[in-house]
């Protein structure tokens, strides 16, 4: 009993002695972390920042794999974000007031690296840009990233051009009744919009940013029975739109005037008896290598369930326009697809703001899921 | 903007006493074509409603005005004036009403007749964030925008911080569109 107790006394004073030694800290110097080098599963989380501070939102950066917050990147208020075609810039078309919630109004477009999350390049534009929740499209680059094309609204449709190139605000076009930007990729001075008629109207730039020729389609969906959701996903010129009853429009952009090249739809009879619909904000992605593409689902849908939260995932194989599988939903309202071969699905909950994570190789299946991230967030872009 | 306001309180009006929801909706998008001004609605959505959602026991009571699914929201996106110092139909002191507003169409289950209801939103100050409610009847997406709410329609006004929403009766719809 005497040797264990002269152990424990030696023990101890070991003990105390390594603890006096680390007591003695070394001066530290304060620096500044970097961002690991970004990769795939970098999320991009756009929040308004909630409705009882609307005057700061901003962007999470999340590290997919981990879900380690990464930082952030100031977005002012109801900002329009995008990023850039090789991700290495963050876009923004903000609004300020010079004394935080009144004074004079002023709307910038902004650009972040996002190596550092430094601000790159602020340019003021008109101080119309749409305060609206930051959907895919509302803002977005031309195909050589050239120009960026801002959506306004007074509640007026127009949108502003932006010059890259010579980093300065090029023009107002108006675009009456129409609404987000659809970028051809054959012609990367073209983009076309949605209008409210159920048309599309394709404008085409000259090499100054200047619109040289506006055309409307005929009409190629049916704005009030059967409405296209705005979010789209595309292959070259062909952007893929469902619509409130899940009929898919395959639109080509490309031309002077925007066609229709396909229609088909998501549901068969069964599916419709049980009201099955899409619905959610950001509520499909597409992967164009594979042509699979995902759609937010969800069952006894009725009028003003169109952005409930997903049910189930549906992926579709586009060159077959077969139905291959059905998923749990996870709640989401927004998703967004890795740029790989072998992609990774990144859902957004709208019932917990949380991220769940989606293997979609060999089949679409939910993994591990994040801590809360945001307080009123929308778009979900991945590096 | 006052111009565009009173045109619209007019256009708005007319339509309200005088036609159907469906053909209200079908003149309104006239107008909006016909001007290139579109109506308005509300603001934008979500947020876990556990954060600061409006009283959601389970009790669906369409006659509570603290509850999202009381009658006159059935198109209203955003918080609740009767929970951020306002009412139905007044905004919160130090708020100013939204130069434009839009017009949803609800059912009253007390005399069971539909009414047109503009949803103003309140303009200026700070933020409330209080009871935030995520209705959706009848919304559509931008290219309808008089009928769309996921956009703040303080955006006319010399504030557009937005604080929260009213839904004031502007009169019977008439018949209930199918």
């Amino acid at each position: 009993m005497k040797r264990v107790s002269t152990s424990i006394l030696t023990g101890l004073a070991l003990l105390l002695g390594c603890r006096l030694a680390m007591a003695e800290l070394q001066p530290e110097t304060l620096t500044v972390g970097k961002l690991p080098p970004a990769n795939p599963h970098r999320i991009y989380l756009s929040d308004l920042g909630g409705l009882g501070h609307v005057v700061d939102g901003r962007i999470h950066l999340v590290d997919g794999d981990s879900y380690k917050y990464l930082g952030a990147i100031p977005a002012a208020m109801f900002a329009l974000t995008a990023l850039s075609p090789d991700s290495s810039e963050m876009y923004l078309a903000t609004t300020y007031y010079t004394k935080l919630n009144r004074g004079k109004r002023f709307d910038q477009f902004e650009v972040y690296d996002t190596a550092t999350l430094k601000l790159k390049s602020e340019i003021e534009i008109p101080a119309k840009h749409a305060q609206a929740l930051p959907y895919k499209g509302t803002m977005v680059s031309t195909a050589d990233g050239r120009f960026v094309i801002i959506q306004n609204a007074t509640p007026a449709s127009s949108v502003t051009v932006v010059d890259r190139k010579a980093e300065k605000f090029v023009t107002e076009i108006e675009t009456p009744g129409c609404w987000i930007i659809l970028p051809a990729a054959s012609n990367a001075r073209r983009f076309a919009t949605l209008c409210g008629d159920g048309t599309l109207l394709t404008v085409t730039l000259d090499d100054d940013g200047q619109a040289v020729s506006q055309q409307r389609s005929a009409k190629l969906f049916d704005a009030e029975k059967d409405p296209l959701f705005v979010q789209a996903e595309h292959i070259g010129d062909s952007y893929y739109f469902v619509s409130y009853e899940g009929n898919l429009h395959q639109i080509n952009v490309g031309g002077d005037t925007a066609v229709l090249e396909d229609k088909w739809s998501l549901v068969d009879d069964a599916d419709r008896a049980a009201k099955w619909k899409p619905s959610g904000y950001q509520l499909t992605a597409l992967h164009a290598p594979s042509k699979r593409f995902y759609v937010a689902m969800h069952d006894n849908a009725y009028d003003g369930s169109h952005k409930n939260p997903a049910k189930e995932i549906w992926v579709f194989d586009l060159a077959t326009k077969q139905r291959i599988q059905r998923a749990p939903g996870s709640n989401s309202v927004a998703m967004a697809l890795s740029k790989e071969e072998k992609p990774v699905l990144f859902t957004y909950d709208g019932m917990t703001a949380e991220f769940v994570r989606y293997d979609t190789v060999p089949e679409l299946k939910p993994g591990a899921r994040s801590k809360p991230v945001g307080e009123f967030a929308g778009l979900v872009q991945l590096h | 903007m006052r111009w565009f306001d009173d045109f619209f309180e007019r256009q708005a009006r007319n339509v309200a006493l005088k036609t159907s929801r469906r053909s209200a909706l079908l003149r309104i998008g006239r107008v909006m074509v016909g001007t290139a001004f579109l109506l308005p609605v509300l603001p934008f959505d979500r947020q876990p409603r556990a954060q600061h959602g409006a009283i959601d026991d389970g009790k669906h009571d369409p006659l509570d005005p603290e509850r999202c699914e009381y009658w006159r929201y059935c198109s209203l996106d955003g918080t609740l004036c009767t929970c951020c110092g306002g009412s139905i139909t007044t905004c919160p002191p130090g708020s100013e009403p939204s130069s434009v507003t839009w017009i949803g169409t609800c059912h009253n289950p007390e005399d069971g007749k539909d009414y047109l209801v503009s949803y103003n939103d309140c303009c200026g100050g700070a933020s409330c964030g209080h009871c935030f409610c995520n209705q959706n009847e009848g919304e559509r997406p931008g290219y309808r925008m008089g009928i769309h709410n996921d956009i703040n329609w303080c955006m006319g006004n010399e504030s557009s911080v937005y604080h929260c929403t009213v839904s004031v009766v502007l009169g019977e719809s008439g018949a209930k569109a199918g």
